[in-house]
């Protein structure tokens, strides 16, 4: 029997509206079990916008929310944290000063006798970085002395101590060297295999094109373009996010083909 | 390559002669003991050991004390110091990279996952920083590289250094890869297919070992095939040998990237396979479809085993023409173990020659999805020589192998 895969989230219609400014409008977009879905655009297409509904910064104006086929909203962190929906931001928003368990359980540290189980939260916090293949030096040093790779690491891993279903990355490998770029790559591929959801905001096309299976373009706040990585040139995607090719045609867009840039 | 390169026929031209063999078999086995080095080369077991007693004061040979089937021996590697040397597979979805010392013990190893169609320039680019990168991480600099090997998901002409297809491996058409990396890093590298490599490989350490001859199909994205033919690879004029990829199976079939319809590429590769899960957002990679088949996904098995019938046709014309001992299956698709084989060894056997012995056997690779990257150290150990200084030197700068 074939069991295909979960849909995790779908967003139908989604609009928002900053005074004069419509930052998105009618935007759809779907993420299924242990898949990679890329949201790239522009600067100003909405990206950031999209993120911030799902994480619960702002409630969206228009439009519905399904999580796992039920409508539900999204109206603060916290129901988004509760969803199961997990979001690491491009400053990644760790603690500086404290070490690598501190910071992955900060907020949700285990107690044990009235005091911290610090060998618990150690002893988890080794299991996880482990699944995830990570190499940092020590889970006790503090987190400024790790490279950004290494930071990133850390704060994705931290996003999975709740158990989510869906993890967004904004601009995961954005200011990383090639090493720490191919280090978070493999993590996202790990990610994948663990079978989350992941959202991947970037704009490096061919870090996207490496690990995404979908991408979803962005343009004007409007979608232009779902396609499947393997139907796709880098080409088409450019074309895709400058509005050279016009794919705003509601609905899943079938294969496209390089006579749809030329006309 | 010999600067001082004594009379030809003198004693001490046979001395050099026997020393080179006794390096070139462990550049060949890795580790062997004095009586296995005596019984490789042909040569007497006091020549050995006088040889490798030279060979190891000066620092070109490692030995260690070690027992075989209770009694004493003395284990003989090349000695580490001598240098490292580097390897590089860009596969259609990935790139591997390792650096190992001269007697094959991997010291960094790293991966990186690549878009479909990856392009030559940037991929070399970001290959010569991750480089640097691990040889720092060994506390090593480039100059301790002796040679680099890579390997790319098509034929290479050796002649050129290019692949030898168009349509193959696009973003790398019409590029000396030997020559820019080469520029690049200033070492030596030597360029083969990874169907070559990965038979290498698997020859030398894993599933083909001891083979007469033998054949590595390697499953994937693309399907292709490395002959290992009286001990070494065989690579025909342009380097196209053993693309079993591109053999018509349905002269009416799809159009392959090739240009011609019907390969065995359209039916059975990656691509081809996922196509027919289209409207499954869960099988985006082969790496989905195997794992599903492993659930008991009938569909996902059923497709496994039809993609290992096509190949099983394939490859008896590859028997009835090389007559290999051997089917050593690589590459992503041979995970699926039995589900692949099992159908690939049936039609294998309706289409391909009996011999008295039966057919050739089929087995699944032992170096898994390693057995590229190792063929690449081992293609790159290949090309680094001692010369009569017992420095170790590369063959010649900027060749292809």
């Amino acid at each position: 029997m074939p069991e295909k895969a979960e849909r995790i989230l779908r967003l139908r219609g989604i609009g928002k509206r900053f005074g004069a400014v419509q930052a998105l409008s009618n935007v759809d977009l779907e993420v299924y079990a242990g898949e990679v879905v890329a949201i790239v655009g522009d600067n100003g297409a909405g990206k950031s916008t999209l993120v911030k509904i799902l994480s619960g910064v702002h409630p969206q104006d228009s439009g519905t929310i399904e999580f796992f086929d039920t409508t539900t909203t999204i109206d603060s962190p916290t129901d988004a944290r509760d969803l199961g929906i997990a979001t690491v931001f491009q400053d990644l928003a760790l603690c500086d000063n404290l070490d690598v368990v501190s910071n992955l359980f900060l907020g949700r540290e285990l107690h044990r006798n009235g005091g911290l189980d610090e060998i618990e939260m150690e002893q988890r916090a080794w299991t996880l970085l482990r699944e995830l293949s990570a190499k940092l030096p020590s889970v006790r040093i503090p987190v400024v002395s790790l490279s950004g790779g290494q930071r990133q690491t850390v704060a994705i891993a931290r996003s999975l101590i709740g158990d989510p279903s869906i993890v967004i990355l904004d601009e995961p490998t954005a200011a990383l060297g090639v090493a720490q770029t191919a280090e978070v790559l493999n993590l996202i591929e790990r990610l994948r295999e663990r079978g989350l959801g992941v959202i991947l905001i970037s704009h490096n096309i061919a870090d996207v094109q490496a690990v995404a299976d979908r991408i979803v373009v962005l343009r004007l706040g409007k979608n232009n373009g779902d396609f499947r990585v393997a139907d796709v040139t880098s080409e088409l995607i450019i074309a895709a996010i400058t509005g050279a090719a016009d794919y705003s045609v509601k609905k899943t867009v079938p294969a496209p083909t390089l006579t749809a840039v030329a006309r | 390559m010999n600067s001082r390169s004594p009379t030809p026929g003198s004693q001490t031209s046979l001395r050099e002669a026997n020393r080179a063999r006794i390096v070139e078999s462990l550049k060949h086995h890795g580790h062997l003991t004095q009586v296995e080095l005596a019984g490789a080369t042909g040569l007497s077991p006091a020549t050995v050991s006088n040889i490798v007693k030279e060979l190891s004061a000066s620092g070109v040979l490692h030995t260690e004390s070690a027992s075989r089937s209770g009694r004493r021996a003395i284990e003989v590697t090349l000695a580490r110091q001598l240098g490292l040397v580097a390897g590089l597979h860009f596969s259609s979805r990935h790139l591997r990279i390792a650096i190992s010392d001269i007697g094959r013990t991997v010291v960094a190893e790293n991966h990186v996952p690549l878009a479909l169609e990856h392009r030559h320039d940037s991929e070399l680019n970001r290959a010569a920083l991750l480089l640097t990168d691990m040889v720092e991480s060994v506390n090593a600099s480039m100059a301790d590289i002796l040679a680099v090997g890579v390997a790319l998901p098509a034929p290479i002409d050796a002649r050129t250094g290019m692949v030898s297809t168009p349509g193959l491996l696009r973003g790398w058409e019409g590029v000396s890869v030997a020559e820019v990396l080469g520029t690049r890093i200033q070492r030596p590298v030597f360029v083969d297919s990874e169907a070559n490599l990965g038979g290498l490989a698997e020859f030398r350490a894993g599933a083909a070992k001891g083979a007469g001859g033998a054949a590595y199909i390697r499953v994937g994205h693309s399907i292709s095939a490395g002959m290992i033919v009286n001990g070494s690879i065989f690579r025909g004029v342009t380097g196209k040998a053993g693309q079993i990829g591109h053999v018509t199976i349905d002269e009416n079939g799809a159009i392959c990237r090739c240009g011609s319809r019907g390969c065995l590429d359209t039916l059975a590769g990656g691509p081809a396979l996922l196509e027919l899960f289209r409207d499954d957002p869960g099988m985006q990679r082969l790496r989905d479809l195997l794992v599903r088949a492993e659930g008991g996904d009938a569909s996902a098995r059923r497709v496994i085993a039809d993609a290992g019938r096509h190949i099983g046709i394939a490859a008896a014309s590859l028997c009835n023409l090389f007559d290999p001992e051997r089917l050593v299956i690589g590459g992503e698709l041979a995970q699926a173990g039995e589900i692949l084989l099992a159908p690939l060894r049936h039609a294998l056997e309706r289409s391909a020659l009996q011999g008295l012995g039966g057919f050739p056997e089929v087995v699944q690779g032992e170096l898994g999805d390693r057995a590229e990257l190792l063929g690449c150290l081992a293609f790159a150990i290949d090309h680094v020589g001692v010369d009569a200084d017992f420095r170790a030197i590369s063959a010649s700068n900027f060749a292809t192998g």
